[in-house]
């Protein structure tokens, strides 16, 4: 199963329900949380992409269980309004070529619709209690979605004793290489 | 781009309904300012008994079945939805001064205005549709 902050049950509900609905539900989230939609509507696939993209939400995907349909939309696609400021960067066109372990900082749901194989996932949210998981010694290569979260990632990992720290730019929306999928 | 939805409901069938309300709270939850104007025949759509009456065209009475198979909500609940969303309502004067109908026999919350009153909305709205 997806991660997901909020689950929104609109099964049985015929167009428009499903909109209005997570219209109504994505409101209690706050930025960056994900919203998974449950519907039986086939036609809210494309429904919620459309309006998720002109309301300015970030449409993840969708994943099909026997009638249900779950749906995944993070709210809000604007990446925090912080200037880059961690030094140590490295192309996205690199990445392949170097060693050590390639740290995505994204939300698990959009971690689970395409990540760069091998990639390991912890939420930006979840990583200062999480850094046992990581090895100081190696090389950590941090990447989200546009380089923000991953820039600040990077500065969590720096003040916490991690020396061998690279942001990768400019992060998974220009990513064109093989895409692993976890659904 | 324009963020207005303007609508023209000319027509009283229970069809006519579901297209002018599915369209209208469709928009309204995508964050769009949405008018309709209820004109003629259209005014059924929210007159406050006409509404739960609504008639499917002759000889399509047998899909009453298919909308209670896909639990397609009534135009009572979509009339309320689409308000809830803030979808405008306007009624027209002309129409109701030909009906012999004052602003009571429709579903609260309604304004009531003349042909210019919609066009000044209109104006800049995109799309503007007409059912």
């Amino acid at each position: 199963m997806i991660q997901a902050n909020h689950q929104l049950d609109a099964k049985g509900l015929a167009c428009p329900m499903p909109i209005v609905k997570t219209k109504k539900a994505i409101t209690d989230l706050v930025e960056g949380q994900v919203l998974e939609v449950q519907a039986t509507d086939k036609g809210s696939k494309a429904d919620l992409a459309a309006w998720a993209n002109t309301v300015g939400h970030q449409y993840l995907g969708t994943v099909e269980e026997g009638d249900v349909l779950y749906h995944y939309i993070r709210k809000g696609s604007n990446e925090p309004e912080v200037e880059k400021s961690f030094e140590h960067t490295v192309p996205l066109e690199a990445i392949e070529s170097r060693k050590g372990l390639i740290l995505d900082v994204r939300e698990a749901a959009e971690y689970a619709f395409g990540h760069i194989e091998g990639a390991k996932s912890i939420p930006m949210g979840e990583l200062e209690s999480r850094l046992e998981e990581l090895d100081k010694e190696k090389e950590i290569y941090v990447i989200c979605r546009t380089g923000k979260r991953s820039d600040l990632a990077a500065q969590l990992l720096t003040k916490n004793g991690f020396s061998k720290v690279y942001n990768v730019l400019p992060g998974m929306t220009e990513w064109d290489g093989k895409i692993t999928k976890d659904i | 781009m324009s963020n207005k939805v303007a609508i023209i409901a000319a027509n009283g069938g229970m069809f006519d309904a579901y297209k002018v309300f599915n369209i209208a709270t469709a928009a309204a939850a995508s964050e769009k300012e949405v008018e309709i104007f209820f004109t003629f025949e259209g005014l059924n759509l929210i007159h406050k008994q006409g509404m739960h009456a609504l008639e499917m065209p002759a000889g399509k009475e047998h899909f009453a079945e298919g909308f209670e198979k896909a639990n397609v909500p009534s135009i009572p609940q979509l009339v309320e939805m689409a308000q809830e969303l803030g979808v405008k309502f306007i009624a027209c004067q002309m129409t109701m001064d030909v009906m012999g109908l004052t602003k009571e026999d429709f579903v609260d919350g309604i304004e009531v205005g003349g042909a210019v009153t919609f066009l000044e909305y209109a104006k800049d709205a995109a799309p503007t549709l007409t059912f």
